[in-house]
C-alpha cells in the first residue's frame, strides 16, 4: 500500500471515528429520560456534568477512583462476580486487543520508542503478537460460547462488531504466515540486504531460509548438503539475522505458514502479500471508523459509568447530572442479559409471555420512549402504542428489589432509570396499574369484566405456572378467622380513613372460596398491600395470602387491561 | 438413601404448634443443635393459658382442683395415656422451663402453684386451666371472690361483648357492671379488629385517652376487665399502664380465637425458640422422610424451595398434630399418619368412630386415635418395634387421649415434648458424636 493511501485511509477512518465519538456522546446531553431532565437544556447539563467532575475531583472521593480504575475498569471486578467465564472472555480480549493496539498498530509510536531495536519480526515479538491475538480469538470463543449456553440471542451490531474484530485478527495471521512462507518476500529482501543479483549466490542463504526459516522454495528438492547450510548460516549472520529470529516463535503463524507451504506458490503469483494486506489495513480502519456505531462503542461508555459510580450515588447529583448518566447508560449497557438472569420479576416475564419485564428490555424501551419512538410504533391500542403497553406493563411490575443495579458489570444505576421511565411513562398517558385500576372501584371493574365478551372466551395463561388463585388447594381451608386482617398494617392503617380499603385480606380469601375473583381484581386492598407477609406468616391454616394477592396483581393488570378502554356498561 | 444434605442437625422437629414448639425449646434449652419445620400459626388458635389436667375421668365431667392430683387418678385409671407416663417431677421442670423461656420473650405468668384456676371466657362461661398469663390474672381472683367489678367493651369489637358476660354471670355476681365506650381514634370505624386495637394501645397518646375514657365509669369497682386488646408486642407495658392509670387491679378477658392473646403467645414462643439458636423453616413443609442406617441421620426433604431440599438430622421430633394439624389424616378408608404412613391406633371401622350421641361424656373413640409409642416415646411401626431408633412423636398425635374433653391439651404437648428430648439427649450422647 503506497503511503500517501494509508495516510489518507487512516486520517479518513480516524476522522469519521472522532465525529462519531462526538456525536454519541452529545447524546449523553441531548436525550432526556426522565420528567425531571425535562427542564435542563443540553448547555446546562454540559455545565453540570463539568461541575460534577470537578467537585468529585477536588474532593476526598477521588481517593476512590484509582482503586475503581483498577479493579474495575482494568480488571472488570464486577463482572468478576457475574461469571468467571464471561470475566476470562472479556479481560484476555481487553488485555489482547490493547497490547496489540500498543505493541504492533502503534510500533512507530510505542514498542520502537520502549525498546530499542524492535523489529516486528525478532523474539519475543514475534511470540507475543501471536500470544495477544490469541488471547483476543480465545476471548471471543468464550463469550460466544457463553452467550450460548445462557440462551443469550446475538443482536446485530454485537456481530458487526465481532466479524470485524474476526477479519482483523485473521488476516493478520494469515498474512504473517504468508510472508513467512512466501519466497517473493524472501527474494525482495534479499535483493535489499545481501544485494546478490545471481541466484547462485543465494543458494546458501535460500538453503538455510528454507531449513530454518520455513520458506517454501518449490524449486529446492532433496536433501541440503550441509556444507550448504554452514554457508547459508554464515551468511545470514551477515545479513539477516540482527532483524530475524526463527518464526517458530510465532506459534499461530508459522504452523499455517507450513501449512500453506504447498500453496505459497500460487499465493505469490496472486500477490496474496498486497491483497492480505489490504484487507488487514482496511478492516482495522473499518473498526477504527465504525467504533462508535459498534458494540465496541461500550469500551468508551462502560469506564465512565463504572467511574461516574466510584465517584458516587445518583441520588447525590444534581438532576442535570442525573439525566445525563442515565442517557450514558444507553451506551454503557451491552445487553449483556446478566441483569435479566437475576430478575425478580423473571417468572413473571415468563408467565406474562412479555420480556418487556426484564431490566435489558425495559432499557431499550426506556431509551426508545425519551426518543420518541415508543408512541409511533406498535398496534395502536386506546390511542397508545400496544408497544408501549407492554413497556408500561414491564416498567410497573418491578419490584424495585434493586438486584440488576446491584449486578450490573457496568454499574448502570438501573433502579434510577426505571424509576425515570415510569415517570416519563405516566407523562406519556401510560400511569401505573395501580393508578388507573383505583380509579374505579372493584365491584365496577367486575361489571366491565361481566360486559365484555372477550372477558369469558380470554383463557387464562397456563403452562408451567399454575394460578395460586385458581387452585382451591390453596384457599379453602380458609377458616374466616380474621388472622389475615388483625396483623395487616395496611388495615390498621387504613382504617378510619376516608380511602379505607374496600376489602380486608380474609374477605379477599372468601370471595375466592366462593369463585368470584373477578371482584378482587380492582380491589384496594390488593393493591394497597404492602406485601410484608405477615398475613402469610401467621395464617393459622398455611394460606399462601400474600402471594395470592401478588397474583391477582398480575392478573388484573392483564384482564383489566383488555376492559380499560371500553365505555361503561349499560 | 445418601440424601445430599447441605445442613445437618442433632434434632429436626417437624411441626410448629405447642407439641414442635415446647420440643424445639427443650432441645435447645440441652444444647442440642435443632432445626423446626412448620407454620407456627395454628398456636394462634391458642389463648396463652395453658392446661394441664382438668378432667379425670371423661366420663364423670370430674373436675379438679389440683391438677396433680388428676394425673394420679389418670395413671391409675387410664395407665396408656401419655400424660400417665410422664412423671410429676418431669411435668413441673417442663411447666417452669415453659414460662420462664415465655417471661423472657415478653409474655410472664403467674406463679403455677399446684392449683387449676378458673378463667372467664368472653361468652361468659368459665374456663378451667393451670397457666395464667399475669395480664388476666386478675379476673380470676375477681371471679373468685366477686368483688364490684367493672367490665369495658368498644363499639365495633364485634367479638367481644361485656353486656353478655354481666349478663350470664350477673345473677350470681351483683356488683358486676358493664360499659361500652368508643375506641379513642376509631370513631368513624365500623367494624374493629382487636390486633389493630392491641397495637394502637401501645402508643402512650391512645392509652392516656382510653384510660381517661373508663377512670369517670370506676364508681365502686376494684377491679377492670377488657376484652385482650392490652398492647401485642409490648403487653406487659402496657398493662401495667393501665393498672396505675386507674389504680385497680386489671385483667384481660380472652378474645375468640384467633385472639391477641394467641397472637402474642405465637410471637413469644417464635421468639423463645429462635434467640436459643434454633433454624426455623416456618414456610416450609416435610414432603418426605427417610433414614440412613449407616450414618444414623434421618433425611427430611422440604418443599419450601423450588425444587426442594434435603436437611439431615440424627434425631426427629413428629409434633404434627392429629387432624387438625394434618399429622393424621383421615378418609374413607380410615386414619393414616401423613408423612411416614406410620400404622395409627384407631376404631376397627368408621362406624365405630363416633358414640350415638354426639355430645356423650366419655368422648368419640375417633378422638382417642393416634400413634403407639415404646416407653422412649419412639412411634411403632407394623411390627410393634419402633419405628427407627431415634424417632419421636410428641403431641396430639399420639394416641388414647382425649385432651380437649379432659383438658389437657398444653400439658400433653408440654409434658411429652420433654419427655421425649430428654430420651433424644441420652440417644445423641450414647451414640457419640456423629
Amino acid at each position: 500500500m503506497s503511503p500517501a493511501l494509508f495516510q489518507t485511509l487512516l486520517h479518513a477512518s480516524l476522522a469519521l471515528c472522532v465525529l462519531g465519538l462526538l456525536w454519541r456522546a452529545s447524546a449523553w446531553f441531548r436525550l432526556r429520560i426522565g420528567p425531571d431532565a425535562r427542564a435542563a437544556t443540553p448547555w446546562r447539563r454540559v455545565l453540570a456534568v463539568c461541575h460534577g467532575v470537578g467537585a468529585a475531583l477536588f474532593s476526598r472521593r477521588v481517593l476512590r477512583l484509582p482503586g475503581a480504575l483498577v479493579l474495575d475498569v482494568l480488571l472488570l471486578r464486577r463482572l468478576f462476580a457475574s461469571g468467571k467465564l464471561r470475566w476470562l472472555g472479556h479481560l484476555l480480549i481487553l488485555a489482547g486487543f490493547t497490547l496489540l493496539l500498543m505493541m504492533h498498530a502503534l510500533a512507530p509510536l510505542v514498542s520502537a520508542r520502549l525498546f530499542p531495536g524492535y523489529q516486528p519480526t525478532l523474539v519475543p515479538y514475534l511470540f507475543l503478537r501471536n500470544l495477544f491475538g490469541v488471547m483476543v480469538l480465545v476471548g471471543v470463543a468464550l463469550l460466544l460460547f457463553g452467550r450460548w449456553r445462557a440462551g443469550l440471542p446475538s443482536r446485530p451490531m454485537g456481530a458487526v462488531f465481532v466479524a470485524l474484530l474476526g477479519l482483523v485478527l485473521v488476516s493478520g495471521f494469515l498474512l504473517e504466515a504468508h510472508k513467512i512462507a512466501s519466497p517473493r518476500a524472501f527474494y525482495r529482501m534479499a535483493q535489499q540486504f545481501v544485494g546478490a543479483a545471481g541466484s547462485a549466490e543465494l543458494k546458501p542463504l535460500r538453503a538455510f531460509w528454507a531449513s530454518e526459516f520455513g520458506v517454501a522454495f518449490n524449486d529446492l528438492k532433496g536433501a541440503i548438503a550441509p556444507d550448504l547450510l554452514a554457508r547459508g548460516r554464515k551468511l545470514h549472520g551477515d545479513a539477516c539475522a540482527a532483524c530475524h529470529t526463527q518464526p517458530a516463535a510465532a506459534f499461530v503463524s508459522y504452523p499455517v505458514a507450513r501449512m500453506l507451504a504447498p500453496a505459497t506458490g500460487f499465493l505469490d503469483a496472486g500477490g496474496a502479500d498486497t491483497w492480505l494486506l489490504y484487507l488487514h489495513l482496511c478492516a482495522c480502519f473499518l473498526g477504527l471508523a465504525s467504533l462508535p456505531f459498534t458494540r465496541l462503542f461500550h469500551a468508551v461508555a462502560a469506564p465512565i459509568s463504572v467511574l461516574i459510580d466510584a465517584a458516587g450515588p445518583s441520588s447525590a447529583m444534581s438532576a442535570a447530572g442525573r439525566a445525563s448518566r442515565r442517557a450514558l447508560a444507553l451506551d454503557a449497557c451491552v445487553r449483556c442479559g446478566i441483569c435479566d438472569l437475576d430478575c425478580s420479576v423473571a417468572p413473571l416475564a415468563r408467565y406474562l409471555g412479555n420480556p418487556g419485564l426484564l431490566p435489558s428490555y425495559k432499557l431499550m424501551s426506556t431509551g426508545a420512549l425519551a426518543g420518541g419512538h415508543q408512541q409511533r410504533s406498535g398496534r395502536k391500542r386506546d390511542g397508545l402504542g400496544g408497544e408501549a403497553l407492554r413497556a408500561a406493563e414491564g416498567a410497573f411490575l418491578c419490584t424495585d428489589c434493586g438486584r440488576c443495579t446491584d449486578r450490573c458489570p457496568v454499574a448502570l444505576d438501573l433502579e434510577d432509570l426505571w424509576a425515570a421511565g415510569r415517570g416519563d411513562l405516566a407523562a406519556a398517558g401510560l400511569p401505573a396499574p395501580a393508578q388507573w385500576i383505583k380509579a374505579r372501584p372493584a365491584f365496577a371493574w367486575a361489571e366491565y369484566l361481566e360486559a365484555s365478551p372477550g372477558a369469558h372466551t380470554s383463557s387464562e395463561p397456563g403452562g408451567a405456572y399454575a394460578l395460586l388463585s385458581a387452585d382451591s388447594r390453596l384457599f379453602s381451608r380458609c377458616v374466616q378467622c380474621q388472622t389475615c386482617t388483625n396483623v395487616c398494617p395496611v388495615v390498621a392503617h387504613s382504617m378510619g380513613s376516608a380511602h379505607g380499603i374496600d376489602l380486608t385480606p380474609q374477605k379477599v380469601m372468601n370471595l375466592l372460596r366462593l369463585g368470584l375473583r373477578d371482584l378482587t381484581l380492582g380491589s384496594r386492598m390488593v393493591w394497597d398491600c404492602a406485601t410484608c407477609y405477615q398475613c402469610q406468616e401467621n395464617c393459622p391454616e398455611g394460606l399462601r395470602v400474600a402471594d395470592i394477592m401478588l397474583e391477582l396483581r398480575a392478573l388484573a393488570v392483564q384482564r383489566l387491561g383488555t376492559v380499560r378502554g371500553l365505555k361503561e356498561p349499560s | 438413601m445418601t440424601g445430599a444434605s447441605a445442613e445437618r442437625y442433632d434434632v429436626a422437629v417437624i411441626g410448629a404448634g405447642m407439641a414442635g414448639m415446647a420440643a424445639a425449646l427443650f432441645a435447645a434449652e440441652r444444647g442440642l443443635s435443632c432445626i423446626q419445620i412448620g407454620n407456627g400459626g395454628g398456636i394462634l388458635y391458642a389463648s396463652g393459658l395453658l392446661d394441664l389436667l382438668g378432667v379425670q375421668p371423661m366420663a364423670e365431667r370430674r373436675m379438679w382442683d389440683s391438677p396433680y392430683e388428676a394425673l394420679t387418678a389418670l395413671a391409675r385409671q387410664e395407665p396408656m395415656h401419655p400424660l400417665a407416663r410422664v412423671d410429676a417431677r418431669s411435668i413441673r421442670s417442663a411447666f417452669d422451663t415453659f414460662i420462664t423461656a415465655l417471661g423472657a420473650a415478653g409474655i410472664a405468668y403467674a406463679p403455677l402453684g399446684d392449683r387449676n384456676r378458673n378463667v372467664l371466657t368472653s361468652i361468659g362461661t368459665i374456663k378451667t386451666t393451670f397457666g395464667v398469663p399475669r395480664a388476666m390474672v386478675a379476673g380470676v381472683y375477681a371471679l373468685e371472690a366477686r368483688p364490684p367489678c367493672l367490665l369495658v367493651d368498644f363499639r365495633g369489637l364485634r367479638e367481644f361483648s361485656a353486656r353478655q358476660i354481666a349478663a350470664t354471670l350477673g345473677r350470681g355476681w351483683p356488683g358486676l357492671r358493664h360499659q361500652r365506650i368508643e375506641f379513642p381514634g376509631y370513631e368513624a370505624v365500623p367494624e374493629l379488629y382487636a390486633a389493630h386495637l392491641a397495637r394502637a394501645l401501645e402508643t402512650r397518646e391512645t392509652r392516656a385517652r382510653t384510660i381517661a375514657l373508663v377512670k369517670p365509669l370506676l364508681g365502686d369497682a376494684r377491679a377492670v376487665g377488657f376484652p385482650a386488646v392490652l398492647g401485642l408486642a409490648r403487653a406487659s407495658e402496657v398493662h401495667a399502664a393501665f393498672e396505675t392509670g386507674l389504680g385497680v387491679p386489671v385483667f384481660e378477658i380472652p378474645t375468640m380465637p384467633t385472639s391477641v392473646p394467641g397472637l402474642r403467645f405465637l410471637w413469644a414462643l417464635e421468639e423463645a425458640v429462635s434467640a436459643r439458636g434454633v433454624r426455623r423453616r416456618h414456610q416450609g413443609k416435610v414432603r418426605g422422610l427417610a433414614f440412613d442406617g449407616e450414618a444414623g441421620t434421618a433425611v427430611l426433604t422440604l418443599d419450601d424451595v423450588p425444587g426442594g431440599e434435603c436437611v439431615s438430622a440424627r434425631a426427629v421430633v413428629l409434633a404434627t398434630g392429629r387432624f387438625t394439624g394434618r399429622g393424621l389424616i383421615a378418609d374413607r378408608g380410615g386414619v393414616r399418619e401423613r408423612i411416614l404412613g406410620l400404622p395409627v391406633y384407631q376404631p376397627a371401622s368408621r362406624e365405630d368412630w363416633h358414640q350415638r350421641d354426639f355430645l356423650d361424656p366419655s368422648g368419640h373413640p375417633i378422638n382417642r386415635a393416634g400413634l403407639r409409642t415404646d416407653d422412649a416415646w419412639r412411634p411403632l411401626d407394623a411390627s410393634g418395634k419402633a419405628a427407627w431408633p431415634r424417632l419421636f412423636a410428641v403431641g396430639s398425635i399420639l394416641a388414647h387421649q382425649d385432651w380437649m374433653r379432659s383438658k389437657c391439651g398444653s400439658g400433653l404437648a408440654i409434658a411429652t415434648a420433654w419427655a421425649a428430648i430428654a430420651q433424644a439427649d441420652r440417644q445423641l450422647r450414647g451414640t457419640g458424636a456423629g
